[in-house]
């Protein structure tokens, strides 16, 4: 390597230019004691690295593309839904008299959904068309019930969640029932359905998609 | 081999025993009387004696007569003209015939004015009245009594109770049953009962009277002074208990062993009597008359009399769902409730009660 960046000049070159020519190994010497005596804090060892110009390799980088933070939607917590009252309705509309409409609105759809219910209609097809059907505004009442004091109430259906069926009764009171180890009735046009509501402890929007099985006592 | 076991074991029965005088101002014999509502068979037993007097006679014959009506459903029980007309005058008592306490829906109607219903889990369920699951149930509860006081409810007939109780009965589950009726009055309305449940074909029925006279029979001796009896002096309450069953079912007291059928002895020491009165009335029989009749047997001893002692004995009905007072009943193997009362010629007296399995210890 060196051999191609320095040479040694020949003898004429060094009398033409009126250079000493010295041998190799004197330049060597030379050059080291001069390094030494200039920079004497450095060793041996680093003047002789300086010399051959090691490159001295680091560390390696890459062009990295900054993370990507994935924006997930959480949702409100149930406190949090709770709090922002969306579903709440207030005293001043809790009047039987104004949910009337939306029963018959209900009534239609029902009709509409099993191409009108005539009196030969069989009770299967409604069974199985109740069962995905949507519930608010109908009609419902308790037949049985574990606990007494639930047997009877009646009213239209306003709010369906999970567990608990929302009702408001005709003397305009707001009854929250739960569905468990309740049967309830609904009946449209002549046509009487109970509902088991231990089976029935879905929200309204996953109903439609789920298949029932026959699963368990329908005893309460 | 535990179910083996169990039902190779005798049911659990519970009797007292007691014993008091007559004149003694605590006893407690009309109260215990008064209280033991739904009696089935009242039997007494007079040793030494041919005939009956003829008070004791009369009395027999006109213990009074019981009606029984057919369908009669539960919001007639409720009406303010049926409370009005009937419980709050006299002591009114009814119960459902022909249904089995532990399988069918029992009602009652005791002379204190309080309904109650011995419901099964459906019914109770459908019917939506506040009851309590009943004792006897074991872990999945069966059955529900529920307790309607009637004379609280027509003290204001605007209640949201009684609205809730007449629309349970009326529209909600209306339950029909067969009911046994008797009324004890103190005016002279008995007509009324027949005219009011015209609709239900009601029927008055007279308490089947049997009157025998057993000969030669072997009485054990008691004193009675000692319910536990003396060695070879007396007999204990128990014996004189096992006793008086045996003479009532007719069996050979002697303990002959070629008898098939009955292998009992009559309890040492004991006395032949040449003759005993046996008497026993059959019906629906109310706790008014007993206390009358048990009034005149203790006159009996006013004369002087051959006999030491007379036994009166009530037998209870197997599908009542109260015993005494408002403590529940059950049948499970054998629904017996009942009491005797062992009258001595000092005016002293024993009273046994005893109730069977599935009943709580008589008061």
């Amino acid at each position: 390597m060196k051999a191609v960046i320095y040479h040694a000049f020949s003898h004429k070159e060094a009398k033409e230019h009126d250079v000493q020519e010295l041998g190799t190994q004197r330049a060597e010497a030379f050059v080291r004691a001069f390094l030494k005596r200039s920079i004497p804090h450095l060793s041996q060892q680093d003047c002789e690295s300086h010399l051959q110009r090691k490159a001295v390799v680091l560390e390696y980088f890459t062009r990295q593309k900054p993370k990507q933070q994935k924006k997930k939607s959480r949702g409100l917590s149930a406190k949090q839904r709770r709090d922002m009252r969306l579903f709440d309705i207030n005293p001043e509309q809790q009047r039987y008299s104004l949910f009337l409409p939306l029963h018959e609105l209900w009534k239609q759809y029902i009709r509409d959904l099993c191409h009108g219910l005539k009196p030969d209609t069989q009770p299967q097809m409604i069974q199985a068309k109740l069962l995905k059907a949507d519930l608010h505004g109908a009609i419902i009442s308790v037949t049985k019930s574990k606990c007494p004091s639930y047997v009877g109430v009646t009213g239209i259906l306003l709010q369906e969640t999970k567990h608990v069926f929302k009702i408001i009764t005709q003397e305009d009171r707001l009854k929250v029932i739960p569905k468990l180890n309740c049967v309830f009735t609904i009946e449209i046009d002549g046509f009487i359905s109970y509902i088991y509501g231990s089976k029935f402890q879905l929200r309204s929007s996953e109903r439609s998609a789920k298949k029932f099985k026959v699963k368990g006592t329908i005893d309460l | 081999m535990a179910t083996l076991r169990r039902l190779r074991e005798a049911p659990r029965h519970l009797m007292v025993c007691e014993k008091s005088n007559f004149g003694h101002e605590k006893s407690r014999h009309k109260h215990l009387v008064e209280t033991h509502y739904h009696n089935y068979r009242v039997s007494f037993l007079v040793p030494e004696c041919g005939m009956l007097s003829k008070e004791l006679k009369n009395l027999v014959m006109e213990i009074g007569p019981y009606y029984s009506v057919k369908n009669l459903p539960l919001h007639e029980l409720v009406t303010h003209e049926f409370i009005h007309t009937f419980v709050k005058k006299g002591s009114f008592s009814a119960l459902t015939y022909n249904t089995s306490i532990d399988e069918d829906n029992t009602a009652a109607l005791l002379p204190n004015g309080k309904l109650i219903l011995s419901l099964n889990k459906d019914t109770y369920e459908e019917t939506g009245l506040q009851g309590h699951p009943s004792r006897y149930s074991g872990r999945k509860t069966m059955k529900f009594i529920v307790s309607i006081d009637l004379v609280d409810l027509s003290a204001n007939l605007d209640s949201k109770k009684y609205e809730r109780v007449s629309w349970s009965f009326k529209e909600k589950n209306p339950l029909k049953f067969d009911f046994l009726l008797a009324w004890h009055h103190t005016g002279a309305e008995e007509s009324t009962m027949m005219s009011y449940f015209s609709k239900y074909q009601i029927q008055e029925h007279q308490p089947k009277v049997s009157l025998s006279t057993v000969r030669e029979l072997q009485c054990p001796v008691l004193q009675s002074s000692s319910l536990a009896g003396e060695p070879e002096e007396a007999c204990s309450a128990l014996e004189l208990f096992d006793w008086l069953g045996a003479v009532f079912c007719h069996a050979d007291l002697d303990n002959q062993p070629y008898n098939f059928i009955s292998t009992y002895r009559c309890p040492q020491p004991s006395t032949v009597v040449a003759q005993a009165c046996l008497c026993t009335v059959t019906g629906f029989i109310l706790p008014e008359k007993i206390n009358v009749l048990l009034e005149q047997l203790c006159h009996y001893f006013d004369e002087p009399k051959l006999a030491p002692w007379l036994t009166l004995s009530v037998q209870g009905f197997a599908d009542s769902p109260v015993s005494w007072r408002e403590n529940e009943h059950g049948f499970q193997k054998g629904g017996e409730h009942l009491y005797n009362f062992v009258i001595f010629s000092n005016q002293d007296y024993w009273l046994q009660m005893a109730v069977g399995a599935n009943d709580d210890c008589p008061p």
